[in-house]
């Protein structure tokens, strides 16, 4: 039979799924809200309850989640300016400068390559080499890590994004006399500045995120990040159920507002692996 | 002059400056993922006062532990990539239709695999929790007896309840690049495969899916390698357990090292899952190629 789904059919089966996103975020917002009484509340209360904004106040005022809310914001600002600039800077080379043997083709894979590899084989010698040199339970760790995780990503999205720029708007800038470094910062940088707010957002999406080495490296208050600090409270005995959400709240609406602003570039960025480290 | 002639092969001056703007981020690689690994291979084969042995890679084959956290990287995979697939196929399909408010619905859809994976965890031990859960909550307000439900805590669901978080956060990325390929496919297939009257699941058996290939496999690639090394949400949800039930292999390789200090162990561990994840992609890679060059031929 020649089946054709109704529109009506299928408004039903999108906003099912739609809400099966939704829901189970939404659900965990109001725990953040909800005092005691209505959080263990049977039958659940999805919609009426009186909000309250203790565990806001508990958990970073109280708490040292304001600190780890710091050292996230650092860690990941941080790690994002040093891949970006490090990272341009290659991905122009790239694009720009045949190299013999096809040289600048075999680092652009190897570059990407090292992506590939499962997080816990590089975590485990890491966390000896950082020993080693003191620097565990530093942010200074972290934005080194996350530097490595987000270079190969900025060098495949700058190269392609400096491979759509005509060669001939710097050429023209060197015949007018200026170097190649500067008419890549006044001429080609500006034309590329959407693609590299874009890789940044995603870098920051990125360092924001990540959990293993955040665990693995930072264990202090001083140094542990958003994520980390989460963990702890949950896998400890006599969970502060709301104390724990008000800070995964905390931790999820800067994604919010990044996810919204890079959905054009989402599967360019995606495909080369952004999102998830 | 040479900057009239920018297609050709770098010359001198261009060469050096290539290579000084390649250096820093080659420096910062070999530092932060070659020496790890050659650091990793010299622990892995040493022993405790530093002698050279094999003893690590020799416990691999008799370690149940680890044999039993393969196994359930290989489950934990295997279902979760056949839901996710299913499900981002599904949604790529109703979403690539004229339909209203699409935009709003790809945007909303998309919101899970965002977002911090120790939130996600967060979420679902809400969700899941036997107690005040709204899983079960709103089971029991329709009637089902949810006593037996004890979701992350009991050793026949702990499963079912990671891969269910899994499937919840990355069921989006699947769709996105589905989406995504599905929207490059040419009109021209379709309209002949309507004039040759064939029936709409012909027209998706014979024109959508061949089509699609390219995008499956690499969605089904990227998701292969971050299953098989999953970490964070099984961390949060169930930390392995109850017992030994949702530990995987990158949970035992962390516990190795960094709970009991073994750290020579934990390294040849590792190795074990970056040789299964290359054999994996490598063979991910050889299908696409071949599509490729099938679809020149």
């Amino acid at each position: 039979m020649n089946y054709k789904p109704t529109r009506l059919t299928k408004y039903v089966l999108l906003f099912t799924l739609t809400l099966a996103t939704l829901a189970p975020i939404y659900w965990m917002i109001t725990i953040s809200f909800k005092r005691e009484v209505d959080q263990f509340a049977v039958p659940p209360r999805w919609f009426w309850f009186a909000p309250t904004l203790e565990h806001y106040l508990d958990a970073f005022v109280v708490r040292s989640f304001g600190q780890y809310l710091i050292n996230s914001l650092v860690v990941a600002i941080g790690s994002t300016v040093c891949a970006l600039v490090l990272g341009t800077l290659a991905a122009y080379s790239l694009a720009r400068f045949r190299l013999p043997g096809n040289l600048d083709r075999k680092l652009a894979l190897w570059i990407l390559s090292t992506r590939m590899f499962p997080a816990i084989v590089t975590a485990v010698p890491l966390f000896l080499i950082m020993r080693d040199l003191r620097l565990v339970n530093t942010r200074l760790s972290l934005i080194i890590v996350y530097t490595s995780f987000n270079l190969p990503f900025v060098v495949w999205m700058m190269r392609g994004f400096f491979a759509e720029v005509p060669r001939d708007l710097e050429e023209a800038a060197m015949v007018d006399g200026d170097s190649r470094l500067g008419a890549l910062w006044r001429v080609v940088l500006p034309l590329v500045t959407p693609g590299l707010a874009a890789t940044a957002v995603f870098c920051l999406i990125v360092s924001w995120n990540e959990f293993l080495f955040a665990l693995v490296l930072t264990q202090t208050d001083d140094a542990m990040t958003l994520p980390v600090g989460i963990a702890g409270r949950v896998t400890q005995y006599g969970i502060k159920w709301g104390v724990m959400s008000a800070a995964a709240v905390v931790a999820m609406v800067p994604i919010l507002a990044f996810a919204m602003s890079v959905q054009k570039y989402l599967v360019r960025g995606l495909s080369l692996g952004a999102v998830k480290g | 002059m040479r900057v009239l002639n920018p297609s050709a092969h770098a010359d001198g001056t261009d060469r050096t400056l290539a290579y000084l703007l390649l250096a820093p981020t080659m420096a910062v690689l070999l530092s932060l993922t070659i020496y790890p690994l050659i650091y990793s291979i010299r622990i892995s084969l040493q022993g405790e006062s530093g002698n050279w042995t094999l003893q690590n890679f020799a416990r691999l084959f008799t370690d149940q532990f680890f044999l039993s956290a393969l196994a359930h990287t290989f489950v934990y995979a295997a279902v979760a990539l056949t839901l996710e697939f299913l499900i981002g196929l599904a949604l790529a399909l109703l979403l690539d239709t004229q339909i209203r408010g699409r935009g709003l619905f790809r945007a909303l859809l998309l919101l899970p695999m965002m977002l911090p994976p120790v939130v996600v965890g967060v979420v679902w031990r809400l969700m899941l929790n036997s107690n005040f859960g709204a899983v079960n909550g709103t089971l029991k307000r329709i009637g089902v007896n949810t006593e037996a439900l004890a979701w992350t805590a009991s050793p026949k669901l702990a499963m079912a309840s990671v891969i269910a978080a899994d499937v919840w956060q990355w069921t989006p990325f699947v769709f996105l690049i589905l989406l995504a390929g599905l929207q490059a496919i040419p009109q021209e297939p379709y309209e002949a495969a309507l004039i040759d009257g064939s029936s709409r699941w012909q027209t998706f058996l014979h024109v959508t899916l061949p089509l699609l290939k390219p995008a499956i496999l690499i969605a089904l690639l990227l998701r292969t390698m971050d299953l098989l090394r999953v970490f964070d949400q099984i961390f949060i949800l169930t930390e392995g357990g109850p017992g030994f039930a949702t530990e995987t292999a990158s949970l035992y390789i962390y516990r190795t090292a960094f709970r009991f200090s073994n750290f020579g162990y934990a390294a040849a561990m590792s190795f074990v899952l970056l040789a299964i994840t290359n054999v994996i992609s490598v063979g991910y890679i050889r299908l696409l190629q071949t599509r490729v060059s099938e679809a020149r031929s």
